[in-house]
């Protein structure tokens, strides 16, 4: 549905996207994560037909972004950083004149503006003048406007930045609903919101993607230092944890009376019965072991401190 | 169509929004309702100190171009540069809208405001020409005041795009009606500032092309079209419209 093809987009001499390349296929929804300054509102601001590109390309449902905006437009519900909205106007009117200027007319626009006013829970508030409403209502309204043409595609940049855990919460739920009839494309800093929300991932680190995949792709990428945690009341033996088969490396700590040790394994599970009958044999405490998996948030931080360093 | 008719509404109405229109509307009428009554006075007066034409005095008054130089750049500064600093200008260039639509709906939602503001002088008419309404008839030539209408239109559309490519470039509002007010300045300066030339001296041959003022108190007031000035009005304000449409379209590529 989006393709994007050796994007680069240069400001000035700095170059803010770097020779992106990836793919969204039709009803995935896709996070689009990087630390702040990493390109992520560039390359949807290109999407979304706001900018140029200094050079590639991309296409979304076949049309290209340069030469074919006003079809690609027509095609997205993009919903900018920060959501700005014109403060002196109702709910009701500015979606209404949202519904204008994309093209909807007569008894279509007010179903549609009820449908999205009730769809972002905003009907309680909809006669209210923008400009009164609390950030969280505001990203709602912004939503709202986003799927008022029912856009096949859907580029929301940092949709939760600045609401309330509750509001999170919420968005992050209608998000997850309308990934069923929509494509989205949604920018995020924070790991735990691809998580929950998306199915794919694109990981963006100094405007160059850094890894792509479905997120379980990614936490393979991320398992290279999978392992097992276990811990132990009283003294053990760690040279006979180091020669246990399939362990390739082993930290220990002692805490309180309390060790415990990080066994690094590439098999993690017929590592865990080795690892309880040594226990048994050598008449150790056993106070807990457990897999450590590797989260996107390792990876995240495997690539942008990789290259910090 | 119906797209640019949206966004000409919202624009429309967003004057309203905020206190500057009624501000305009109220200043621009007091200064015309008191050079209306100057007229009447002139019109009706005894001996040499009258004046042969209705509209000759309120185009011709100093207070008159003070106030027509403060008003377009009022009318435009917002138009782009508000969007720019508030960031809605990203929403509105993603919206499936051409530029040039974008710049024709703003510029004539703000020509609407501006022919809105001329609207109400048109009472001051059936006294000026001295109608009668049960004959329908003019007691003093109506096409002066056509004529004058006409100057007035397309003049003020020169202004009004002037002030809106200016409000195109900048983020502040301030900054866009202060250069717009100075632009606006080289064609009114020596309408207010009247220097004691020789209407036959180069000078004023050279300052007539593109001083307005001078325009209405030798043409437009006394009933005279000249294509020229016509020329003038409408390649400025083509111009102007077509830089506002390639300065907001630039904004794109950087």
């Amino acid at each position: 549905m989006i393709h994007v093809s050796r994007l680069t987009k240069f400001y000035g001499d700095y170059p803010a996207v770097q020779d992106v390349t990836f793919d969204v296929g039709a009803g995935q929804v896709v996070g689009f994560l990087g630390p702040n300054g990493a390109g992520k509102s560039t390359t949807m601001r290109i999407l979304a037909g706001y900018l140029t590109a200094t050079s590639g390309s991309a296409t979304i449902a076949g049309h290209d972004v340069v030469w074919d905006s006003l079809e690609v437009r027509r095609r997205i519900g993009y919903m900018p950083e920060s959501c700005p909205l014109y403060h002196e106007m109702r709910i009701t009117e500015y979606l209404h004149f949202r519904a204008g200027i994309k093209g909807l007319y007569g008894a279509k626009r007010r179903q549609r503006i009820d449908y999205v006013l009730k769809r972002c829970w905003l009907e309680d508030v909809r006669r209210q003048i923008i400009g009164t409403l609390s950030k969280g209502y505001r990203q709602r309204v912004g939503l709202a406007d986003a799927l008022l043409a029912a856009p096949p595609v859907l580029i929301l940049d940092e949709p939760t930045a600045g609401l309330d855990p509750t509001q999170i919460r919420s968005t992050r739920e209608l998000i997850r609903e309308l990934g069923r009839e929509h494509t989205i494309l949604l920018s995020t800093h924070i790991l735990s919101e691809v998580e929950m929300t998306c199915d794919h991932a694109i990981i963006i680190h100094r405007g160059r993607v850094a890894a792509q995949g479905t997120l379980s792709e990614l936490k393979d990428r991320a398992s290279a230092g999978a392992g097992l945690v276990a811990a132990f009341d009283g003294q053990i033996d760690d040279t006979a944890l180091a020669s246990l088969e399939g362990v390739t490396a082993v930290q220990k700590e002692s805490v309180d009376g309390i060790v415990r040790v990080r066994l690094k394994s590439d098999d993690v599970a017929s590592l865990t019965p080795r690892l309880c009958n040594l226990a048994a044999a050598k008449g150790w405490k056993v106070r807990e072991i457990r897999p450590e998996r590797p989260t996107l948030e390792d990876l995240f931080v495997q690539i942008t401190g990789r290259e910090n360093a | 169509m119906r797209a640019t008719l949206s966004l000409i509404h919202r624009e429309f109405s967003a004057y309203f929004y905020s206190p500057i229109a009624y501000v305009v509307i109220a200043v621009f009428l007091l200064v015309t309702g008191y050079l209306f009554s100057l007229s009447l006075l002139q019109l009706t007066a005894l001996g040499p100190k009258g004046i042969s034409y209705p509209m000759q005095l309120i185009v011709n008054d100093v207070a008159f171009w003070l106030v027509f130089l403060f008003i377009p750049p009022l009318l435009t500064m917002r138009s782009f540069a508000e969007e720019r600093s508030t960031g809605t200008l990203e929403m509105l260039l993603t919206a499936p809208l051409r530029d040039w639509q974008v710049v024709m709906a703003k510029f004539l939602a703000c020509y609407a405001f501006y022919v809105l503001m001329w609207l109400p002088t048109l009472l001051y008419l059936p006294v000026l020409l001295d109608w009668e309404w049960w004959t329908t008839r003019c007691g003093i030539d109506p096409w002066t005041v056509v004529a004058t209408y006409l100057g007035l239109a397309l003049a003020g559309a020169m202004f009004l795009s002037l002030g809106m490519f200016v409000s195109s470039l900048v983020r502040s509002q301030i900054i866009a009606a202060l250069v717009a007010l100075f632009l606006s300045l080289i064609f009114i300066v020596a309408g207010i500032w009247r220097p004691d030339l020789d209407a036959s001296g180069l000078a004023y041959r050279i300052l007539f092309y593109f001083t307005v003022p001078l325009h209405f108190e030798r043409n437009f007031g006394r009933g005279v079209v000249d294509t020229r000035q016509l020329v003038l009005y409408i390649s400025v304000a083509v111009l102007c419209l077509f830089l506002t449409i390639r300065s907001l379209e630039s904004r794109r590529w950087r």
